[in-house]
């Protein structure tokens, strides 16, 4: 989410922050705790605050952290800069204030439901229509399809592709490693594409935005008013019950209930982890019984107590299955099914990840979970496949002077994202760019004004 | 003010680089941004995954093999 959020323009943020739910979450999710710390001492000071104090507050050896917190600020504009002082965005100050006790946590419904909804049928309704999604992905057929345009999202986001239009969709390299996912990112991709297609549809984004971190500050088996929503999130309900996210009995029914998989939406990075492990408990079957069901041997054979069609085609991405058994399947892992996987763009941590998350309690009681040769074996056959070593980024090159190369590499290696760097060239490669790029026009802009006194 | 071009840092054995540089002239200079060193090159970000499977292609023949071997392997100790 937080990569798609920063490229917003800054204008998008300001309506953004009209909702108090909206900066909260942005608060809770998207920011590191130092950051977190400069807003709140920010939050109630009624003028500005001088940078120097600011950054009196962190020690000076953490200098990595502070610019990666104020480069986060900046980014997301939270913070408006005059000189040396800092101030908290008005918008972001005022609505920031109000979170607590507002509309925009969604306003619950007082009359009682005629047919009380218990958060287990929530749960049970959220597993069937999310599952309902990821065995049409595998081509499994399921009583519950899903909804065309739940189709339309997954091809438009490239998990499946449709080769002329009315005929079947097929499963894409990344919607393999989609289903390999954990619940809740599995969530967020399809919200994120949600979101991409928003605008196509006539929406208004940052509505959909609001609703989606709204949704997430939510209580379980509580049920919410439909009437406060905006029309653009009134059309958006119908597409979210189609994903498990809420439940309404009706379309015109005046309520709706969030599930676990929208409560858990905008948990904090910390909770992170075990909202996904509910979250996996929700989805996955085995896991509400309380158990996983795959046996991996020394001699790379696999055993799987399962008769799901979802679990046998995901292991099918890396498992050469030889034997089918009313309850059990079984076959091995070997180069050729792994590097087959690999091609897929499925990773060998991945793989590891799905088998030990899903391993039988009877696995479970030895020190470590997975034979240890065949993890270490599966790591060797994926580096098998890489000859070479590849980095996403930015490559700065053209510096005027030594002396001007030599400052940009040693920011950026206090940054940390200076990856490759060649003196006799001057050039450097980075993983990210926007903090450079900020740091060399504020110095340019700084070397102006003194050429301008000098002149002076 | 320097400039910032987007890309794919590539590092490898000189013998890889030499195929990749290979397969950017025999397809008229679409892949490589910038030519850095003997074992590191810059390349266009959308062109990767391409040029990694023609890379492989290229690999395979050499490897084709030690792969059946590979097979005969398992299937003893199996």
């Amino acid at each position: 989410m937080s990569g798609n959020i920063r490229g917003l323009p800054p204008v998008t943020f300001r309506r953004l922050y009209q909702q108090p739910a909206t900066a909260l979450a942005i608060f809770r999710r998207m920011l590191p705790n130092l950051a977190k710390t400069f807003v709140t001492t920010l939050l109630y000071n009624e003028s500005p605050v001088a940078l120097g104090d600011l950054e009196a507050l962190v020690r000076p050896e953490s200098y990595r952290e502070r610019e990666d917190a104020f480069g986060k600020l900046r980014r997301l504009h939270i913070i408006t800069e005059n000189h040396l002082d800092v101030s908290l965005d008005p918008v972001f100050k005022k609505n920031f204030r109000l979170a607590g006790d507002h509309h925009s946590f969604g306003v619950p419904c007082n009359t009682e439901d005629k047919k009380k909804i218990t958060v287990q049928f929530l749960d049970d309704y959220a597993t069937r229509q999310f599952e309902a999604i990821l065995h049409y992905m595998v081509g499994t057929h399921n009583e519950v399809k899903p909804s065309e345009g739940v189709i339309t999202l997954l091809t438009k986001g490239g998990l499946m592709e449709r080769y002329g239009a009315g005929s079947q969709a097929t499963i894409t390299k990344h919607g393999f490693s989609f289903l390999l996912q954990d619940g809740n990112p599995q969530i967020w991709a399809l919200l994120i594409q949600y979101l991409e297609m928003a605008e196509e549809l006539g929406m208004e984004q940052t509505d959909v935005l609001h609703f989606l971190l709204m949704l997430g500050s939510l209580e379980l088996g509580q049920a919410y008013s439909v009437n406060t929503l905006t029309e653009t999130q009134k059309l958006m309900l119908a597409d979210l019950r189609d994903y498990g996210i809420v439940y309404q009995r009706k379309t015109s029914s005046d309520r709706f209930y969030p599930t676990r998989l929208a409560t858990t939406l905008t948990s904090e990075s910390g909770g992170l982890r075990s909202a996904s492990a509910s979250m996996s408990n929700a989805i996955t079957k085995d896991a509400e019984e309380g158990k996983g069901f795959i046996i991996l041997e020394t001699n790379y054979r696999v055993y799987a107590y399962t008769d799901s069609p979802l679990q046998i085609a995901v292991l099918n991405l890396f498992v050469k299955l030889s034997t089918r058994y009313p309850n059990l399947v079984s076959g091995r892992i070997s180069r050729r099914s792994i590097q087959e996987a690999i091609k897929m763009g499925i990773t060998a941590d991945q793989v590891i990840d799905y088998l030990s998350a899903h391993a039988h309690p009877q696995m479970r009681k030895s020190l470590v979970t997975l034979p240890p040769t065949v993890v270490d074996q599966i790591r060797l056959w994926q580096i098998e496949g890489e000859r070479m070593k590849t980095t996403t980024g930015f490559l700065f090159k053209d510096f005027h002077s030594t002396q001007e190369f030599e400052e940009v590499a040693k920011y950026a290696e206090e940054l940390g994202v200076l990856k490759w760097k060649k003196p006799s060239r001057r050039c450097m490669f980075v993983t990210r760019h926007e903090q450079i790029a900020d740091w060399l026009k504020r110095r340019a802009s700084a070397q102006q004004q003194l050429q301008k006194k000098v002149a002076a | 003010m320097p400039r910032a071009v987007k890309g794919v840092l590539i590092e490898c054995d000189p013998s890889i680089k030499a195929i990749i540089l290979k397969i950017d002239k025999d397809s008229g200079h679409g892949y490589i941004v910038e030519d850095l060193d003997d074992e590191t090159l810059v390349v266009k970000e959308p062109k990767l995954a391409e040029l990694k499977s023609r890379l492989l292609r290229g690999l395979v023949c050499a490897v084709d093999d030690d792969d059946h071997e590979g097979e005969g392997a398992e299937s003893a100790s199996g």
